[in-house]
């Protein structure tokens, strides 16, 4: 990646004329079966610009999951900024929202209500724990949407993980959907940026916007050599990372503190609950990182375990014999754990979880 | 037989040099999301340092800077900000200050030399009424882009401060070309800048980085604009390979702006031009035969032609490629003075004064803007 970064053949991409930017948009939109795509610098401006361009018209409403990232992670985003108002639906445990409840979500023309119109899905479903929307499902909500004249958004951040764990082909998997929203940052590896892609009616809306929220970037080739490599190289590791997973699962279950509801676990990502209530997430996550391993809590009793190809297979069994240690000093308790307080781990962004 | 173009449109053109790319690809990165990219850390330290505000801020483009510096200084619902009529905020930036950021423009007139007149500006301020939204800031910039790359001076930029201070209200700088004004006026450009609130700065127009802005301000006020950035989608991860560049282009390339004001000032022959732009329509043109303006601007990279009329573009295409045989962009650098055909573009303007019929093809308005419409 760093190679074709230093090399990428560059210019200026808000008047059009970036050769590497160009190329890699054609490729992601033609691997994801739609006419177009416009490159972002983040997950967060790629649903952005979705929802805001679906929803162009003020008083918009969109329907979303009540546990989806755009909801809970992107700042209120699309109404603060965007003037669009949210309708949650409930998020099942695996990542879908019923389908009746969704119909149900559908406003219909009154004095009191705004206009839906957008669904919003996750796949995979981060807060969930990485699991995959199947193919028929997200055929079925983008049949009601059709059905009810809206448009329908798949917050694809991780759509090639979803691709994988079905094995469905990615543009299969969201051809129903008249956008998507995919990262090249995460378990791809890029340094930078997410991926929209859809009709080209849609992506040229789609570049005005990003324009406008100060999206526009110029020699943008040099981020886009290495998402390129990215994809061209770290798809066909996803499936490691996957097993790489369930391997770590099946070691956490075989501690007697926790538990892992090993059927979950269909992608990157390990939700384990800690099952004594001697044990707090905030310090068990305080005395692993004293063992080097980070994790992150995810509640008071849970913790979110993420894979990816840049942890190996040595680095998961190390992990394990860490969190077997770490068990077996909080549960000793001790003069070593004084130091340790609830509430002081420091969540993703920096700033104290509680 | 590849020939070479002198691209005049703009220094948004400026490419990547070697060292860039080399900084690019040994960049130490992490995720700057999560505030732990230590090249995007050092960068924006050495940026506040050198702007002498207190923290910094990386941004992928000045649109976002203005937008954010806007956003945040105007974020109570019903503000009003006051800036030039003829400024980048109002003209290029898609209206986002409103139609994004839900905040009011109050124009105020640019003059030729980029400012705004102070007592014009006063009167912009609202006074509370029922009617009236809520101004909360002024906006200048410098240099000046519309006018002609015009700098605002350190005491015009001063005077401004005092009037928002003592109406409490901020100022926000677009600087998109801030080290050109330093540079024209011999002003250190913290001092330049210091009567600001706040101060966006380009780094991929002259200075030549790929990607990228910077804002300025207090801690209070770039703590919220890191958040208003990830709000818009600005938030990005292993930027420290953007940093690397922007860190090269800040200590390679200021030294080289004194040197573009000069090409700009060969180029045009004429004491109007102050920095990296050259209108030549005053002293060339008569206003009642053409409508359109050009702007040429020039890089230490490449000279850059803008033109809104078809003709001048085919023109120095056909003299170009029998003057040179270098590839596009390559050679500028060793371009010497005296070497560079300036007298070129005064040929082609001369020829359109003259008129004839080996213009009878072209066409008013055929041309395409520097956004290829």
């Amino acid at each position: 990646m760093r190679a074709a970064m230093a090399a990428a053949d560059v210019d200026d991409d808000v008047r059009g004329v970036d050769p590497t930017a160009h190329r890699f948009q054609a490729e992601m939109a033609a691997l994801m079966g739609k006419e177009a795509a416009l490159f972002v610098p983040s997950g967060t401006m790629g649903n952005l610009i979705s929802v805001l361009v679906h929803c162009d018209v003020r008083g918009s409403e969109a329907i979303l999951g009540d546990n989806s990232h755009i909801h809970l992670y992107e700042n209120g985003g699309i109404s603060t900024i965007g003037g669009v108002h949210p309708r949650a639906v409930r998020n099942n445990p695996d990542g879908t929202m019923d389908v009746d409840e969704i119909v149900a979500a559908i406003r219909h023309p009154d004095l009191h209500c705004p206009t839906t119109r957008l669904i919003c899905l996750e796949n995979t479903h981060g807060n969930s724990g990485g699991r995959c929307l199947s193919v028929e499902y997200t055929d079925k909500i983008g049949e009601i949407a059709r059905s009810h004249g809206l448009k329908l958004h798949i917050d694809g951040a991780r759509i090639f993980n979803a691709s994988v764990a079905l094995g469905v082909p990615v543009d299969r998997l969201v051809k129903a959907a008249d956008s998507v929203s995919v990262c090249l940052s995460k378990g791809l590896g890029a340094p930078i940026g997410s991926v929209i892609v859809g009709s080209k009616v849609f992506i040229d809306k789609a570049k005005i916007l990003r324009k406008t929220l100060g999206g526009g970037m110029r020699q943008v080739g040099v981020l886009c050599a290495a998402a390129h490599v990215a994809v061209r190289d770290t798809v066909g590791k996803l499936a490691d990372d996957h097993r790489k997973a369930k391997s770590l699962a099946d070691g956490l279950n075989k501690i007697g503190q926790f538990a892992v509801d090993s059927a979950t676990v269909q992608t990157n990502m390990v939700f384990l609950d800690i099952v004594d209530s001697r044990i707090s997430s905030d310090k068990l996550c305080q005395v692993l990182k004293k063992h080097n391993v980070l994790a992150n809590p995810s509640s008071f009793t849970s913790v979110r375990l993420v894979l990816h190809y840049q942890i190996s297979d040595n680095d998961v069994q190390y992990a394990l014999t860490c969190f077997e240690k770490a068990v077996e000093e909080l549960l000793l308790g001790g003069t070593r754990l004084e130091s340790l307080v609830d509430g002081t781990t420091e969540n993703l962004m920096g700033t104290s979880q509680i | 037989m590849a020939s070479k173009v002198v691209d005049l449109r703009s220094d948004t053109v400026t490419k990547p040099s070697e060292a860039m790319r080399a900084a690019m690809a040994a960049a130490d990165v992490d995720d700057d999301v999560v505030g732990v990219d230590p090249t995007a850390q050092r960068f924006q330290a050495e940026m506040a340092a050198l702007m002498g505000k207190e923290a910094a801020l990386f941004v992928p483009s000045g649109t976002m800077g203005n937008l954010i510096s806007v956003l945040v200084h105007c974020d109570v619902r019903g503000s009003e900000v006051i800036l030039g009529d003829n400024s980048h905020i109002h003209v290029y930036e898609n209206g986002g200050i409103s139609t994004i950021g839900g905040v009011h423009p109050k124009t105020v007139r640019n003059n030729p030399d980029g400012t705004m007149d102070l007592d014009k500006i006063v009167a912009a301020i609202r006074h509370q009424d029922l009617h009236y939204p809520t101004t909360r800031l002024i906006c200048l910039e410098n240099t000046q882009g519309n006018c002609g790359g015009k700098c605002l001076s350190v005491e015009y930029t001063d005077k401004v401060g005092e009037i928002a201070k003592n109406h409490g209200l901020k100022l926000h700088i677009d600087g998109a070309r801030i080290f050109n004004a330093s540079v024209a006026l011999g002003v250190p450009v913290d001092r330049l800048v210091k009567a600001a609130d706040s101060v966006s700065v380009c780094l991929s127009k002259g200075l030549g980085a790929p990607v990228g802005s910077v804002i300025v301000g207090s801690k209070a006020f770039i703590g919220k604009a890191k958040i208003l950035r990830k709000t818009l989608g600005g938030g990005m991860r292993q930027v420290g390979v953007l940093c690397a560049a922007a860190h090269v282009a800040v200590r390679d390339t200021l030294g080289k702006l004194a040197d573009d004001h000069r090409k700009a000032k060969v180029l045009a022959d004429s004491a109007s031009v102050e920095t990296n732009m050259v209108c030549p329509l005053d002293h060339l043109f008569d206003p009642l035969k053409f409508y359109y303006v050009i702007v040429l601007c020039v890089t230490y990279m490449c000279f850059i032609r803008y033109s809104l009329i078809s003709w001048i573009h085919e023109y120095h295409l056909t003299c170009y490629a029998k003057s040179w045989n270098s590839t596009m962009c390559v050679q500028c650098q060793r371009v010497q003075k005296g070497e560079v055909p300036f007298s070129y573009c005064r040929k082609a303007v001369e020829e359109l004064l003259k008129g004839g019929s080996n213009l009878e093809h072209l066409t008013n308005g055929a041309a395409k803007s520097s956004y290829g419409h």
